[in-house]
């Protein structure tokens, strides 16, 4: 037992917690949780929790179900929303296999996997994700229509705003459980909100993230309205991405800064981008994991549709924020074809991967793009070279199934489960006769 | 006496005295002798008596040209003369004999005498510069850059104003900075204890002290440097406690001369009058920070006076990408969460050495509980097998011959070999948590867990080694720790370790023996004392008690510590010259158990077999007198329950063990030659049959010992495999015919048969591609004799085919080998044997696509045993057009091809199965790969005449080299196809079942899958296996889609 561990069993017992839920993220990037009584948690601490994997998306084999979660003690937080007395705390794990091996299906593991590489290098990974999400009155049916809470726009200021008091609750409730926020402010669709987490390490940002959307969510419904980071879910207003900056750093200094260089960029930061560039395809049925996400990333209003980057350049896939004179370690770059819906592990897990190629590869970057890619002619972007991300989700399996990086990076199990889970999608997708189709054709036909 | 010479009798010449002294480079010395500056100052009696002295020193020619030089030196002066005239018996001639002991073992310290003759002080000191209290070399330090040693925190004083003349507050005014102080102070103190050690009357029996007085002055002065460190902070640092924690030999106070100086710091605020924090940790942290760098650039950054060493912080948690200074705090979480089992071995040495002496004992008393509790961690097994490794690969093959500390035998081995000991049974034993080797040692022979004579030897090899190492680097004050090469090095080495009379030679000599006295000594210390007491040697030797015996079964990797004692006992029990060889033999066995994949069923097996072949007058005294065969046989009897029982089954082959030569395959020829021999001797079919088979069964022991121990390569493997086969086929077709003629009545000639027979080898068998559990796949062929009865002569070679079958395919007492007819026209339904003008009937009218690609395998089976080599001929001539088909494959074939393909992937993988790991028929296992090699052969095989052949590599190398894949795809295709049939042998040896449902199918359980890992050697883990494996086989099921379906 160690002195983190100890300090969570003081803390239930000097609280009075009831219950603390074990959280794991299956390889979709949607949160589980196992609860556990206080009594539970020692013999947790030691030999973790067994539970029937085969049941969970994409854990185990079937035939070998038995799964241990092993939670780790520097995650312990009290949940807020469950009440101050009998509160319920709760903890990330890690998954394990029943000799006690990490398991090759944990999406947490697949991170960690990758930042040991980079640490190899010598090099820390920082990422700080602006996340988008809508909010919607609540729906009696399923087949009513969305109704966003509010019209407000970009950065707008309603008074007495519900999405004002939404994001305050929201917030504070984020801090109370060690969550820094940077920022937040109204988006520019209505009921859009976009909150900034503070920048940390890789894994702890991702954590936060599956902490984030569940808290979201749970002050939503405290508020009476209900909250979704679905990639687009009004086709005529802005989807919700999560535009992610990304930095690395060699012990405190800033890799990708370098005074008096263009844009302040060192060259590890442009062979980061230009790694970014090159395998942006692939790894898109990572970071836009759902049908859905590619009419985010194809439905216009900023979202990035072609691979290319630029120098505060909103339609770059990639971008290098203007620097901040004499804030060298700020500096960063910013890919903005994420979104809310991804596995935060896998998607940061495979970023990492593709910028750290680059370095390992030393690719060339090219120009930086300074004009707005979505005006250009489709001639203009071939001579520019500038070529399309995956237009549907159909397109980035494809693309991924023979990426080399992408295996490697998730490993042999990971990355068979999210292809046949990913082709499965397609193909229900595309079995569906949509609204659209019936409206547009059933009686012209 | 040489005293006689110089005073009566006849004068000996100058050349004659130096030469009887000891000089080398006689023309030299002799006119350095006749120098003035040297001359001048001696009385003519002298003259002798220092010659004698110096004749005395490890290298005489050295030492003369040093004191030559400092006599002619400035400053020298007075000091000299009565140096040189002295009597050696007095204090003045032993302060000479200290000088000239130094002078000649050292260039380095001579030239620093040169250039500061006040240090002549420093060697009339009489005080032995071993056993001096540490405190007071502290003091020393301390004083010489103006602290004061008494003060809580001491500071240096502040360094005299650049370019005036301002006096420094310390006492040696030569030095203008408190870096350079220090320094000097330090190699003053350097040269007083070189002169004990190199005068000393046994180098060796100093040498523990010498170590530690070297450590404390190395500790002495970290102190005056974080002194200086604080001297050099506006604040002197105030409010900040540090602490440096001495790791490696400086932790373990046996330090060497010279080596970097293993360093880890502790830092915390201190604590102002209220008892709170005097400041905030992250600036308590910036500052310890910059103490430590500072510290760490007055021992080793660029000064007037050269530095001392580097100060090293890599074992810092983290390493060099940790921050340099943490709370104690900070290390104790990083060691609860991150730190890995080598980190805890390091952490054994650490100890205090300068700054804050609280905050140093804190640190040490909250490590302790993770060094004692390593032993108990995950891996710990794998982790220690590792280290080990470390220790002696990583050594350059140019300096294996000179290397002292790594490499097998060398110092690091028995540092090793003490430290896991105390690893071991620190936990239960407090008595023997020592840093230091030295103690160590004795606290394991005096807690029982070392024979007193195993720690007593260990510990005189490791003096000499050390010893030896002191001496290499005193030289030229370097860090360095390998042998010169040169004659006159080895002779100064030699003679400076008392070695004078013997010589480079036989200094070499020694230094191999103790090498490989401390290889024998690491089995016997760790593994002898797992005997039981009776079962020891000598009354000298010890056994350990029941848990500590268990405890370090446990940590070698045994699962059932109780079940290897038992074992033990069993084999060593009783008065028999059987048990005794066994007690000689076992320690180190148990050692090579313990490396493979499963030490328990090693033992186990090799308990068995000694059982059965103990009173076997070769077996014990083979594996005694040959290490490569009891190194061998531990080996496979650990890895591969397979060869387990094959060896157990035909103990003779214990033999081939010694020499590796003997596993090499026989060869067709051999093979054929000693099978004809046994059916000489009987036709008998029942005999016969049981004969050939176990030859097979012993080439199959053969080629997978020799698979394993790394003999043969996989692909060779499997040719060795299928030649057995091909001999029992053949010399099984000598008997069934012979059968065939008695049942018919046509009598014993051979000449009598009517009809020629053929077996046609096909799938595997015909690739010569087969696995330790393949089955035989054939076709039979018979041609009628001219004017023969047709009838007759298929019923002849009905008869002898279906006996063939019956005779190798019958359970018996020797492994039996399926015979399967199958793949012949109409299949199962078709005929077992037809002649062969039906055969080419048969595939002119009706040849199917299948049966073309089946047919590219097709190879007739025939040599010196037997098979008709004319009738073969003419069915490779008949079948050519069929598999290496005019103009390639047309569309529609090809598109059958494909057809047929995607039916059996849909149709063959049996249920349940997972395809991502099923070798043979999933996903890019080895039907995959052959598959599309078999229809790019069917395809060009036409125009690329190196494609006609049986083999999947060869025929895959064709396409290759003939540009119908590109690089990478064969290389993905090859990669995918050897892999997974290493993995089908690999799991036969492994489990030692052949067949069966899981026969294919690559194992989830992590416990097999590492066995697997071991057995093949290059894969890393069962856990890289794993992922290699369907990696491997992803890519070559992509290249299988594109060249098969034609997928882009």
């Amino acid at each position: 037992m160690d002195r983190q561990q100890e300090f969570v069993l003081r803390t239930v017992e000097e609280r009075d917690i009831r219950f603390i839920r074990l959280w794991f993220t299956d390889v979709l990037g949607v949160l589980k949780s196992v609860a556990v009584a206080p009594a539970e948690l020692e013999q947790a601490f030691i030999e973790g929790i067994g539970f029937d994997g085969s049941s969970i998306e994409g854990l185990t084999r079937v035939y070998e179900a038995d799964m241990i979660a092993k939670p780790d003690p520097t995650t312990f937080q009290v949940l807020p929303w469950r009440g101050e007395r009998h509160g319920t705390g709760r903890m990330f794990c890690d998954i394990l296999t029943p000799e006690g091996e990490p398991s090759l299906a944990d999406s947490r593991n697949v991170l960690k996997r990758q930042l040991a590489k980079a640490s190899d290098k010598g090099f820390t990974f920082y990422t700080h994700p602006e996340v988008e999400f809508y909010l919607f009155n609540q729906m009696s049916a399923a087949d009513q229509p969305l109704v966003p809470v509010d019209n407000g726009g970009y950065f707008d200021h309603l008074a007495r705003g519900s999405t004002h008091d939404f994001r305050r609750a929201a917030i504070t409730m984020l801090e109370s459980m060690g969550i820094s926020v940077e920022f937040s402010h109204h988006e520019a669709g209505p009921g859009q909100n976009e909150i900034d987490l503070r920048y940390a390490d890789a894994l702890t940002t991702a954590d936060n993230l599956m902490t984030f959307r569940t808290v979201v969510k749970e002050v939503a419904l405290e508020q009476g309205v209900f909250a979704s980071f679905m990639p687009k879910p009004l086709a005529d207003k802005p989807g919700s991405g999560m535009h992610t900056h990304m930095s690395l750093f060699e012990e405190d200094h800033n890799a990708f800064h370098e005074p008096g260089a263009q844009f302040e960029l060192s060259k590890t930061g442009r062979q980061f981008i230009a790694g970014l560039l090159v395998h942006a395809g692939e790894i898109t049925a990572v970071t836009n994991q759902h049908v859905n996400s590619y009419k985010r990333l194809w439905g216009g209003a900023e979202a990035p549709s072609y691979i290319c980057w630029g120098h505060n350049n909103r339609s770059a896939l990639v971008r290098v924020p203007m620097y901040k004179p004499g804030k060298g370690n700020s500096s960063r770059v910013e890919y903005r074809a994420l979104d809310s819906a991804a596995n935060p592990y896998l998607a940061f897990a495979v970023l990492l991967a593709a910028g750290l190629k680059g370095i390992e590869e030393g690719y060339d970057l090219p120009e930086a793009t300074e004009d707005d890619v979505w005006e250009l002619t489709g001639s203009e972007r071939r001579a520019l070279g500038i070529a399309p991300l995956p237009d549907s989700l159909d397109e980035a399996v494809e693309l991924m199934e023979s990426s080399e990086l992408v295996a490697e990076t998730l490993g042999e199990h990971v990355f068979d489960y999210v292809l046949r889970n990913k082709r499965n999608e397609w193909d229900a997708y595309r079995a569906q006769v949509t609204p659209y189709e019936l409206q547009t054709s059933l009686q012209f036909l | 006496m040489s005293s006689t010479t110089s005073g009566t009798g006849r004068r000996e010449t100058l050349t004659r005295r130096l030469l009887r002294a000891g000089f080398a480079d006689l023309t030299r010395s002799s006119s350095l002798w006749a120098d003035d500056a040297l001359q001048q100052r001696l009385r003519p009696d002298d003259g002798e008596s220092l010659l004698q002295a110096l004749g005395a020193t490890a290298d005489p020619d050295l030492a003369l040209l040093q004191l030559v030089r400092l006599a002619a030196a400035p400053g020298a002066g007075d000091r000299m003369d009565s140096l040189l005239a002295a009597d050696a018996s007095t204090p003045a001639g032993l302060t000479r004999a200290r000088l000239l002991a130094v002078l000649g073992a050292s260039s380095a310290l001579g030239d620093e005498i040169v250039r500061r003759p006040e240090l002549l002080d420093v060697l009339a000191d009489e005080e032995p510069s071993t056993g001096a209290d540490p405190a007071q070399v502290r003091a020393e330090m301390l004083r010489a850059v103006g602290a004061d040693p008494a003060a809580e925190v001491p500071v240096a004083a502040a360094d005299p104003t650049p370019g005036t003349d301002e006096t420094p507050s310390w006492a040696d005014t030569d030095a203008r900075t408190a870096t350079d102080a220090l320094r000097r102070a330090y190699r003053a103190r350097l040269l007083r204890i070189a002169a004990t050690d190199l005068t000393a009357a046994d180098p060796l029996v100093v040498l523990p002290g010498v170590a530690a007085a070297l450590s404390d002055l190395a500790s002495a002065a970290l102190e005056g440097a974080l002194a200086v460190a604080r001297a050099q902070l506006p604040d002197h640092g105030a409010g900040v406690r540090l602490a440096v924690i001495g790791m490696g030999k400086t932790g373990g106070r046996e330090l060497n001369y010279v080596s970097d100086v293993d360093v880890v710091y502790v830092c915390e605020p201190a604590l102002a009058s209220d008892g709170t924090p005097a400041m905030e940790e992250s600036a308590a942290m910036r500052v310890g920070t910059q103490l430590a760098s500072r510290l760490q650039k007055v021992c080793a950054g660029t000064s007037v006076e050269p530095s001392l060493w580097e100060v090293d912080a890599a074992l810092r948690p983290e390493g060099k990408n940790g921050p340099l200074v943490r709370s104690l705090e900070s290390h104790l979480a990083y060691y609860e969460r991150w730190a890995e089992t080598w980190e805890f071995q390091a952490l054994l040495k650490a100890r205090h050495v300068a700054g804050d002496v609280e905050l140093g004992a804190a640190y040490r008393d909250a490590v302790d509980p993770f060094v004692w509790a390593a032993v108990n961690r995950d891996h710990f097994v794998e982790d220690a097998q590792a280290m080990r490794r470390r220790v002696e690969q990583n050594v350059p093959v140019a300096e294996s011959d000179r290397q002292i500390k790594l490499g097998k035998g060398g110092l690091r081995d028995v540092e090793f070999t003490v430290q896991l000991l105390q690893l071991v049974h620190g936990r239960a034993a407090e008595g023997i948590r020592a840093a230091n080797t030295f103690a160590a040692l004795d606290a394991l022979a005096h807690a029982g867990f070392v024979g007193r004579e195993h720690a007593a030897r260990m510990g005189e090899c490791y003096r000499f080694l050390r010893s030896l190492e002191h001496r290499v680097q005193l030289f030229r004050l370097r860090r360095t720790h390998l042998l010169p090469t040169s004659e006159e090095d080895l002779r100064r080495l030699a003679r400076s370790l008392g070695m004078r009379g013997q010589g480079a030679d036989d200094l070499m000599r020694r230094w191999r023996d103790t090498r490989r006295e401390v290889r024998a000594l690491h089995e016997a210390v760790f593994y002898r004392p797992l005997l039981p007491a009776w079962a020891q040697l000598s009354d000298d030797e010890l056994s350990l008690a029941p848990d500590a015996a268990r405890a370090r079964f446990a940590a070698v990797g045994y699962r059932d510590p109780d079940g290897a004692m038992r074992h033990v006992v069993a084999l060593t029990e009783g008065t028999s010259r059987r048990a005794a060889l066994q007690r000689q033999l076992l320690p180190v066995m148990l050692g090579w158990f313990a490396e493979g994949a499963d030490p328990d069923a090693g033992l186990l097996a090799f308990r068995k077999l000694s059982e059965s072949l103990g009173a076997t007058p070769w077996y014990l005294r083979l594996l005694r007198d040959s290490g490569n065969a009891a190194y061998h046989l531990a080996h496979l009897l650990a890895s591969s329950r397979y060869l387990a029982d094959a060896l157990a089954r035909s103990p003779e082959s214990v033999q081939w063990l010694a020499d590796t030569s003997r596993l090499e395959p026989r060869g067709p020829e051999r093979l054929a030659a000693e099978a004809d021999a046994v059916l000489t001797r009987s036709e008998d079919p029942g005999p016969a049959a049981t004969k050939l088979r176990a030859l097979r069964r012993r080439e199959l022991a053969r080629t997978g010992a020799g698979e394993v121990l790394g003999v043969l390569d996989p692909v060779r493997a499997q040719a060795a495999i299928s030649d057995a086969a091909d001999m029992v086929l053949l010399g099984g077709m000598r008997v069934a015919q012979y059968s065939a003629r008695s049942e018919m009545g046509l009598g014993p000639d051979p000449a009598a048969n009517p009809t020629r027979m053929l077996v046609v080898a096909m799938g595997r068998l015909g690739g010569r591609e087969m696995g330790y559990g393949s089955d035989a796949d054939v076709m039979f062929v018979h041609d009628p004799v001219p004017g023969a009865d047709t009838k007759q002569a298929q019923d002849f070679a009905l008869r002898t085919a279906r006996t063939l079958q019956k005779m190798l395919s019958a359970v018996g007492p020797e492994p039996n080998l399926p015979v399967d007819a199958d793949l012949r026209p109409e299949g199962r339904q078709g005929p077992l044997v037809r002649t062969f003008d039906s055969y080419a009937e048969y595939y002119e009218r009706w040849i199917d696509v299948w049966e073309q690609q089946a047919l590219l395998r097709a190879r007739p089976v025939a040599g010196a045993l037997g098979g008709d080599a004319d009738l073969a001929r003419r069915f490779t001539e008949m079948v050519a057009r069929y598999r290496y088909p005019a103009g390639g494959l047309a569309e529609p074939a090809s598109r059958e091809v494909r057809r047929i393909k995607a039916r059996v992937e849909a149709e063959r993988l049996p249920r349940g199965a997972d395809p991502t790991r099923h070798l043979k028929l999933g996903r890019g296992g080895v039907s995959d790969v052959e598959w599309a090699v078999q229809l790019l052969q069917l395809q060009h095989a036409h125009e690329v005449p190196a494609l006609r052949v049986t083999e999947t590599v060869a025929a895959l190398d064709a396409a290759e080299a003939a540009g119908l894949l590109d690089e990478l795809d064969a290389e993905w295709l090859r990669e995918g196809w050897v892999l997974a049939s290493r993995l089908r042998s690999a799991l036969v040896l492994w489990s030692g079942k052949v067949g069966g449902p899981r026969g294919d199918v690559l194992p989830a359980d992590a416990w097999a899958l590492s066995g697997l890992a071991n057995l093949l050697g290059d894969v890393g883990t069962g856990g890289e296996l794993e992922e290699l494996y369907l990696r491997t086989s992803r890519r070559a099921r992509t290249v299988m889609e594109r060249v098969v379906y034609g997928e882009e």
